[in-house]
């Protein structure tokens, strides 16, 4: 401290004598006020139905001469059949790797010409596929767009090359500690509900899927009765319309009913703490879950606020007893996952693998905290501003439009609400947080897996865990309930 | 400039007619970013772009200070100290700078690179007399102390084994510098290591500021909704003080030689799945002319599925799961690296054949005007993308000003792209990377089945 004074007084007497002008005496010692708030403006969604039941969404934005296309279907990998995980997740994939005539090197090079680039997925809930190009290039998009979503080939070599390369993709996400500790997770969660497997995939199911499994699952999810076509940026109503009938106006609507939706949560058999011995791991992998309200619940609101006080941004209260009141991670934090029939919390932070028993002490800890006092009015309004300056800020870009109207679509929420979320998040009280904390996030009804190098954190997990059980990483089975514990229900 | 809304929608049925068709790059014009630039008597660079598209600004202010100037025995120093700027200074308490602004609905970050750390915060546009003011009292007063030090010290420290050692594939970017550069301090990377984290001090932080945060190695740039006159004057108040000290700002001046012989290194990993390999060159400084076209050739070789790398390796052979190439420009030499990732059952020698063969390919054999075409409209489509927001164009000028050495770069480079021909492409791949060495990185997994054993039967 002393030393600093003594530095920053040379520093200063520096001034005195080089610049000759002193004017540090204006120099306020206290932050200077703010000026009156600006208000933002909100951007209103249009809404067109064409008759084959496809809905037509956009949002009109001046400035630059850039559209974001998206085609959202209103289905995802919660429809993967029993074991088959990864089904729909390969089937968007193998969207744009050949459709209409066209050969994978050659849908590729044709988006790439627009100077975007065709990405397809597939999300729990939804399956998309976009692409973001300048205006004058946006109608060969959409025939592109059209093209590979409702003509592709599912070709058994491209089907070959993508497994082969999920299978890849999978050994990468299984070496993560935090990637798979939040599958496990998944998994204790959901139970056998479907939201419980692996929307990757497993090594085994990967390998089961055939080429009438993709065809089926395209036929069940991508047919315009149950699509949105998402358009925003430099485009009018209008001409939104005029585009969607170019490109999917002749699309027919199946006769077959939309398929049932499988329940996201079953039974779940797994004990609350799961250990993972993940030997060498560079780090631990902390995750805790619960089980959320669904996107359309009343609560969701309440939901986004107790997040955003919990561990939704970095003055969120994880990172700061994790990180930087205590130097234990890089970042921890939390996520809320609205979904259909049940979603997901997850609060997750990667630490050295001696750290990781404090870790999992002090995310539990501030579950409880949530649920046993009210938040503070000043940390409620600090942590709302975060949440609102970050939703204004998703609005500033085309694909941030298209992905705000792609969760409300996608769940068949009030397009308005894109309007009302200040006003929605601002209503939110100290009382409802509590209140829902104590429903939803019982610290004793928490779902918590630590992967890493276990003999490192074994002991001091177990002393605070007695009931902890120990898997190894290379055994776990993914595609089971139990995870191949052998665990039945009590 | 861009397609007028009512002459665009007349045009429709043309241009669903001309779908196949697709418009040349040269068609696409990109607006110029409009900036204002000053410099204070003290030498504070001041960049502003008005921007009234939304209610917020942005604040950042770019230190001509990274890595490279890490001092001796201290790797990293330069990033740890940017995680300091946050703690307190002589009128702030630590972390007040998250008060001032995701607090109030802003946001703020920061980041350290070979050769720059920049500092910014997107706020709303009322607080931008607040964000001026902190910036400068954490150029001028900061004041950290032992406790704050040690804790953020341990939280780099978790950041190193995260990207680093808890990444499958952090310990071979992270070596591509060392392996790289022989003597200038480029061969240091950026996140350090562990024991010389350790070996920091208070003092060297204390001496850190004194030497390189000062106003006449600094550029602050300001974007969004605000007024210039009102912003020049909040400026002139709360930076105009802070005095010039008198001895100049260190220079490196470390010149890195040309290479005269192919190295080649093998890096193991305990957590990556599968094997990869990164070769790398030696190329000019970013301000070089001949940047603009190696970017063309990175982008010919690898932007999207349609590239060459990607075609070749991943679609085609599929010997990798990832394949790329990057220009890696910085205010000293840079470098040209091309980098695969394996897919199963594959050996690093075999995409290193690929990855050389496609280089040399488009060195060499005409380049079709369609192909060349593409990656420009992708660049500029790109380009449009981040210049969205008043952040990314703040992004775009820090980059032009600080790396490429002149703000106007942000413009001229986009002029540049459109006028880079195959010729260009292939006389700058020749003369900085087929006609040149090699550094080459295998990465291999350390034997499971081994290293398991090493416990237990060794």
């Amino acid at each position: 401290m002393n030393r600093l004074t003594r530095t920053r007084l040379a520093v200063f007497t520096a001034a005195l004598f080089c610049a000759g002008t002193a004017a540090a005496v204006d120099f306020p010692t206290a932050p200077p006020p703010p000026g009156p708030a600006p208000t933002l403006s909100l951007p209103t969604p249009s809404s067109q139905l064409l008759p084959n039941g496809l809905e037509v969404i956009s949002i009109q934005r001046d400035g630059l001469p850039l559209v974001t296309a998206e085609l959202l279907l209103r289905q995802g990998s919660a429809m993967d059949p029993q074991g088959k995980a990864g089904l729909a997740q390969l089937t968007a994939t193998l969207l744009t790797r050949g459709a209409a005539g066209r050969s994978a090197p050659q849908i590729a090079a044709a988006a790439e010409a627009l100077g975007g680039s065709l990405d397809a997925e597939a999300g729990w809930d939804h399956s998309n596929v976009g692409i973001t190009v300048t205006t004058p290039r946006l109608p060969a998009a959409l025939a592109l767009l059209a093209q590979v979503t409702r003509q592709p080939d599912f070709a058994a070599p491209e089907l070959e090359r993508a497994r082969a390369q999920a299978l890849d993709d999978l050994h990468l996400v299984l070496s993560r500690p935090t990637r798979l500790a939040a599958l496990a997770a998944s998994r204790a969660v959901f139970g056998e509900g479907a939201y419980g497997h692996a929307s990757a995939g497993t090594p085994a199911s990967l390998k089961a899927i055939g080429r009438v499994d993709v065809q089926r699952m395209h036929a069940a999810i991508y047919r315009p009765d149950d699509a949105v076509l998402i358009l925003t940026g430099d485009i009018a109503p209008a001409q939104a319309r005029e585009l969607a009938r170019q490109s999917f106006g002749n699309w027919a609507r199946p006769p077959a009913p939309l398929a049932p939706l499988p329940p996201g949560k079953g039974k779940g058999v797994l004990p609350p703490v799961l250990l993972v011995d993940q030997p060498g791991a560079g780090q631990a992998g902390v995750v805790a879950a619960h089980a959320a309200p669904p996107r359309k619940d009343a609560e969701f609101y309440v939901g986004t606020v107790a997040n955003a006080v919990l561990g939704g941004s970095y003055s969120s209260r994880l990172n700061e007893e994790i990180r930087i009141k205590r130097g234990l991670s890089y970042g921890a934090g939390s996520d809320l996952d609205g979904r259909r029939g049940t979603g997901l919390w997850l609060a997750s932070a990667q630490t050295k693998n001696p750290s990781a028993a404090q870790v999992v002490d002090l995310m539990l800890g501030e579950f409880a905290r949530l649920g046993q006092v009210p938040v503070p009015p000043d940390e409620l309004a600090a942590r709302k501003a975060t949440l609102i300056g970050g939703y204004g800020r998703s609005l500033e870009t085309t694909a941030g439009l298209a992905g705000q109207l792609e969760e409300l679509a996608t769940y068949g929420v009030d397009l308005a609400e894109i309007g009302r979320y200040i006003d929605r998040v601002q209503a939110v009280t100290p009382a409802q947080v509590q209140t829902y904390a104590r429903a939803h996030l019982d610290p004793d009804s928490s779902h918590v897996v630590v992967v890493g190098d276990a003999a490192q954190f074994d002991a001091a997990l177990r002393r605070a865990h007695p009931q902890a059980v120990r898997l190894e990483a290379a055994s776990l089975n993914l595609d089971s309930p139990t995870l191949g514990t052998g665990r039945k229900p009590d | 400039m861009r397609m007028r809304r009512a002459s665009w929608l007349a045009a429709i049925p043309l241009l669903a007619l001309a779908a196949g068709m697709p418009l040349k790059a040269a068609e696409l014009a990109v607006p110029p970013v409009q900036y204002h630039q000053r410099t204070l008597p003290n030498g504070l660079e001041v960049l502003s772009i008005e921007d009234h598209a939304s209610p917020t600004v942005t604040v950042q202010v770019w230190y001509h200070v990274g890595s490279k100037d890490d001092p001796q025995g201290r790797s990293g120093f330069a990033h740890l100290f940017e995680h300091l700027m946050f703690k307190s200074t002589a009128h702030m308490h630590a972390e007040q700078m998250d008060r001032l602004t995701e607090d109030v609905g802003g946001a703020n970050n920061a980041s350290t690179g070979d050769d720059i750390t920049n500092y910014y915060e997107v706020i709303p546009s009322n607080y931008l007399q607040t964000l001026l003011w902190a910036e400068a009292e954490r150029l001028s007063n900061l004041n950290v102390d032992e406790k704050n030090f040690r804790s953020e010290r341990a939280v780099v420290e978790e950041e190193y084994r995260q990207s680093v050692l808890a990444n499958p594939y952090g310990k071979l970017f992270n070596s591509i510098d060392p392996h790289s550069f022989t003597v200038h301090p480029y061969k240091r990377p950026t996140i350090g290591s562990i024991e010389n984290l350790e070996a920091a001090s208070l003092q060297n932080v204390i001496d850190f500021h004194r030497t390189f945060y000062r106003p006449d190695n600094a550029t602050l740039i300001v974007a969004g909704d605000f007024d210039p006159r009102q912003l020049d004057a909040w400026v002139d108040r709360y930076f105009g003080w802070i005095p010039k000290p008198a001895a100049p700002v260190p220079q490196v001046t470390v010149q890195e030689p040309v290479r005269t012989q192919d190295k080649r290194y093998t890096e193991t990993s305990a957590s990556a799945p599968l094997p990869a390999l990164a070769i790398s060159w030696l190329i000019p400084p970013a301000r070089d002319a001949d940047t603009v076209p190696l970017q063309v050739a990175s982008a010919l070789l690898s932007q999207g599925e349609s590239s060459r790398l990607y075609q070749a390796l991943v679609y085609r052979a599929q010997v990798a799961q990832q394949a790329g190439a990057q220009v890696d420009a910085r205010v000293g030499p840079g470098l040209f690296v091309a980098y695969a990732i394996l897919a199963s059952g594959h050996k690093p020698a075999e995409a290193e054949k690929l990855l050389l063969a496609e280089i040399a390919r488009l060195a060499s054999q005409p380049i079709p005007a369609a192909e060349l075409d593409k990656v420009k409209t992708q660049l500029l489509t790109s380009e449009i993308k981040g210049r969205q927001t008043a952040q990314g164009k703040a992004f775009g000028l820090g980059q032009a000003a600080l790396i490429e050495g002149d703000p106007a770069r942000i413009n001229g480079d986009l002029v540049a792209l459109q006028r880079v021909s195959a010729a260009d492409v292939q006389r700058v791949l020749r003369r900085y990377v087929t006609g040149a060495h090699s550094v080459t990185i295998d990465y291999l997994p350390q034997a499971k089945a081994a290293g398991e054993l090493q416990g237990v039967a060794r």
